[in-house]
């Protein structure tokens, strides 16, 4: 099933996840002042369409929110939140969900996120890593997904998606966050730890 | 994504879910009432990878081949295309864009020409397909159903008709 990665280097790459969505999770909970839950992160090299099938239905709507990386590796980090998600975190800012400013807040979530997420990355590998300003769509979760991955990988054979759920207490609000690096992203990342591919 | 699906049974429908930067490609022959979709994701074929229905060079002559095998006529094949979005402002490359290139010449080289389209844009689309009828439709994320070819409207190689429905049709 995923014959260019090992399990020992699968592991290696649900650890970062992990690290890095929690660090994500922990900035999430100070900016929200509520707790933040987080499921352990899934790590699948799989097929595009099986990738796009993994994270939801193809013509669900939903909000995307994308930060680019810039730097050591090539890549980008997704946060998908679904519409009832994007209402309660518009809610809880205090913006109108829908509106320009609610956009822009949901845009200022992926920012921070994105940068803990970064942060933690930089940490355990060494490497420079940059956000670039995030974007925002709310689509199709299909064509979210399978559109930005075929911008991370030239065959779409095999795409490494690292995800997992942050869920806000008390609200109807979890936030799935989602690590694409580009085809030669993966091995600058496991490089740093010993697991070049 | 990246299959082909070819019915002649009345009644199915063939869809292709939240299309972004790739293309559905719909070949009906409405007199033999087979019809045929692809879900085609990127313009061409590598040496390494030549899975039939991902890419446009190999995706266009394989439709044809299936729809014909499957009782249509190729002189009567209307073709439409739907997709090719850019939905982010990302990279120098714009995939959709090179997708709708590459498979509208790939219909031409068939010698077959387009009956009508929904391509670029920044919208995700989903597409489907009546068999039986030949009715295609699409339909943009938070947008209106736009009918790309009317199956009850009768004769094959109608003009581009391109209607927004209003709830009047079926």
């Amino acid at each position: 099933m995923t014959p260019r990665y090992t399990e020992l280097q699968l592991d290696a790459l649900r650890e970062l996840a992990n690290i890095a969505s929690g660090n994500a999770a922990t900035a999430l909970s100070q900016m929200l002042g509520r707790e933040v839950g987080l499921t352990v992160p899934r790590v699948l090299a799989l097929p595009l369409v099986d990738a796009v099938d993994a994270c939801g239905s193809p013509d669900e709507s939903i909000t995307g929110v994308v930060i680019p990386l810039e730097g050591d590796i090539d890549g980008l980090v997704l946060l998908l939140i679904s519409t009832e998600g994007a209402d309660a975190l518009c809610r809880l800012l205090g913006v109108e969900a829908g509106s320009d400013i609610g956009d822009s807040a949901l845009r200022e979530i992926g920012n921070i996120l994105g940068t803990s997420c970064l942060n933690a990355l930089a940490s355990m590998t060494g490497l420079n890593l940059c956000p670039c300003p995030p974007h925002l769509s709310t689509d199709m979760l299909g064509a979210i997904v399978s559109s930005l991955a075929l911008t991370q990988t030239e065959s779409a054979d095999l795409v490494l998606v690292l995800d997992s759920e942050l869920d806000v207490a008390d609200e109807p609000c979890s936030i799935s966050f989602v690590l694409l690096p580009s085809d030669g992203g993966v091995s600058d990342l496991l490089t740093p730890l010993g697991l070049a591919a | 994504m990246g299959e082909i699906v070819v019915s002649k049974r009345a009644g199915d429908e063939l869809v292709a879910r939240g299309l972004g930067s790739c293309i559905g490609l719909a070949l009906v022959d409405r007199s033999a009432g087979v019809a045929g979709l692809a879900h085609i994701v990127l313009p061409e074929s590598s040496e390494t990878d030549r899975q039939p229905g991902k890419f446009a060079d190999l995706a266009v002559p394989e439709l044809i081949d299936r729809v014909c095998r499957a009782g249509a006529s190729r002189r009567r094949l209307e073709a439409a295309l739907a997709g090719g979005a850019r939905m982010f402002e990302l990279g120098e490359l714009d995939i959709g864009a090179r997708n709708a290139d590459a498979v509208r010449k790939g219909l031409a080289t068939s010698g077959l020409a387009v009956h009508a389209a929904e391509t670029g844009g920044s919208r995700g689309r989903t597409m489907r397909v009546s068999v039986g009828d030949g009715t295609i439709t699409v339909k943009e994320a938070g947008g209106e159903l736009t009918i790309l070819l009317d199956g009850s409207a009768g004769g094959a190689h109608l003009p581009r008709a391109s209607a927004t429905l209003e709830g009047a049709h079926r």
